[in-house]
């Protein structure tokens, strides 16, 4: 039976979003500069959301920790899928689309919808990943303000071998990490 | 004198200090906050106007914010300068005619708010009690990390003296051009028509005219967004790409909440088109979502963020025409 597939985020790493409480004014999630807070989170750890396996990434000083959605245009493991499972969050809600390429040339956009990391509840019907108990300023540490990632799935509807998906030119979508889900043919054959 | 002892919050997450302090007078007077914020829903920019203010909104009917905010409802409001020798006594009075008095602020003063001795930011609270014995006031902030609960007066009036003060951390929210040292008096309606299929569908129809009516000096309706739109993505100063954030967050308020009243009203009645009509609404709030934040993020170099905000700019045309479509056909259901 085919297990969860990560998927190598590494070379697409572009935003510190998670900063220690000692170092809070490099935080840059969001056009406040906040930042989600490392002690409260499985840095560089294998994670489990929603009955996902995520490689979580690590965070640290001069070293991105999320991908800010830029278009940018990622390989994956050669399979076929289900569902793309993201740990994602917005800086507000984002609706958008994930391109999805294919073995056989064919392209399908399949939506995309990410909930607020701020202070905010789940909206599009995402497992909650992570809800912190502060949020990182750049001055300080605020309670009573949550940061949240949310665990969301981004269907692969195609009968057919993935190779890569684009992810959207929208700023406002962060991915700290993403497995792929093999399609039930798949993972039945096995 | 105290007047009210405790009041009811109401926030949704893309909603700013405008929506919640409304809501809670709203749920004071007995009203659903939903059902009033989320009935009208227009498209409305006035060149020029954009203060940089949490709760900045084009105002059809100058200086009257709740009014311009709630066209559908029997609501008005006016600007009142704080009286420097009776600073409370226009608060107290107000409530002691069953008015919560919602004043202007500057963050930066208000020790719950993140901001506090950061970042100047202009921002809403509802004043719930004014205790001169204690020399408090009362006061009520929706907006995480929200708050409810007595403020030593003298910190209350620091903050609201100090609204419009320039801060290059916050070029959304501060600046010169916001007033200090006033509140505003909102007089709500005693009661409020409950809403049933036949008046919603009127409203539908209204919202959709207004929607489709040519644009004069301010630019409403589709014909209002695609000169906004046009404006924003061909001359994207620094100035207007900071303003989009602003602006924007009225719209992509309204249009959430808006959506959601429709969403909620189709569940409720069991008609599937307002329903679905109240999501492609919702997906116009989402639309500005990219809008904002490309905006933001792109002003200090505008050519770098000019292709991807074009791109969201169509969007956001689209989503709105979509929204309209699926109306259309929720209104002709409902009648």
């Amino acid at each position: 039976m085919r297990e969860q597939v990560p998927i190598e985020l590494a070379a697409h790493l572009n935003n510190a979003g998670i900063t220690p409480a000692s170092d809070t004014g490099r935080g840059r999630f969001n056009v406040w500069r906040n930042s989600l807070p490392g002690e409260e989170l499985p840095l560089g750890r294998p994670f489990t959301a929603g009955g996902v396996r995520f490689a979580f990434p690590a965070a640290g000083p001069g070293r991105p920790d999320n991908v800010r959605c830029e278009g940018q245009l990622v390989t994956v493991p050669p399979g076929r899928y289900d569902w793309c499972c993201l740990l994602a969050a917005g800086e507000r809600r984002v609706e958008d689309e994930v391109a999805l390429h294919f073995a056989d040339g064919s392209v399908d956009f399949e939506p995309v919808r990410v909930s607020d990391f701020w202070a905010a509840s789940a909206v599009f019907g995402e497992e909650e990943a992570v809800a912190t108990s502060v949020m990182h300023y750049p001055q300080h540490v605020q309670p009573g303000v949550t940061a949240h990632i949310w665990c969301q799935r981004v269907p692969v509807t195609r009968r057919a071998e993935l190779r890569r998906l684009r992810l959207p030119h929208n700023v406002a979508l962060h991915v700290f990490a993403a497995t792929l889900c093999p399609s039930r043919e798949e993972v039945n054959a096995g | 004198m105290t007047c009210v002892r405790s009041v009811t919050q109401w926030y949704r997450d893309p909603i700013s200090c405008l929506q919640s302090t409304l809501a809670t007078l709203l749920l004071e007077a007995g009203h659903d906050p939903l059902e009033v914020l989320g009935l009208s829903w227009e498209f409305r920019y006035h060149p020029g106007d954009v203060r940089p203010e949490e709760y900045y909104w084009p105002c059809r009917r100058p200086g009257d914010l709740a009014g311009s905010l709630l066209p559908l409802h029997d609501v008005t409001s006016r600007w009142r300068a704080i009286d420097r020798a009776d600073p409370l006594g226009e608060w107290r009075d107000a409530l002691a005619g069953g008015r919560l008095p919602v004043v202007a602020v500057d963050n930066y003063h208000l020790p719950f708010r993140p901001a506090y001795h950061d970042v100047h930011a202009a921002h809403l609270l509802v004043v719930y009690d004014v205790d001169e014995t204690a020399g408090t006031v009362s006061v009520s902030d929706a907006m995480p990390p929200d708050f409810a609960g007595p403020l030593p007066a003298e910190v209350l009036l620091r903050s609201c003296a100090a609204a419009g003060v320039d801060d290059e951390q916050d070029v959304f929210f501060s600046g010169p051009v916001t007033s200090g040292g006033r509140w505003l008096d909102v007089r709500l309606p005693a009661t409020i028509p409950a809403l049933d299929p036949g008046r919603l569908g009127l409203v539908l129809d209204a919202n959709a005219a207004a929607f489709a009516a040519p644009s004069e000096q301010a630019w409403t309706g589709a014909d209002g967004l695609r000169r906004y739109c046009a404006q924003t993505d061909t001359a994207a100063t620094p100035e207007l790409l900071a303003e989009a954030y602003t602006f924007g967050w009225g719209m992509q308020a309204q249009a959430s909440l808006h959506g959601e009243l429709l969403r909620a009203l189709g569940a409720r009645w069991d008609r599937p088109a307002l329903a679905e009509a109240g999501r492609r609404v919702e997906q116009v709030a989402h639309r500005w979502t990219a809008v904002r934040v490309t905006a933001a993020h792109g002003r200090d170099d505008p050519a770098a963020c000019a292709g991807p905000l074009r791109d969201h700019l169509g969007r956001l045309q689209r989503a709105y025409q979509e929204a309209h479509t699926a109306l259309g056909r929720a209104a002709a259901d409902l009648r």
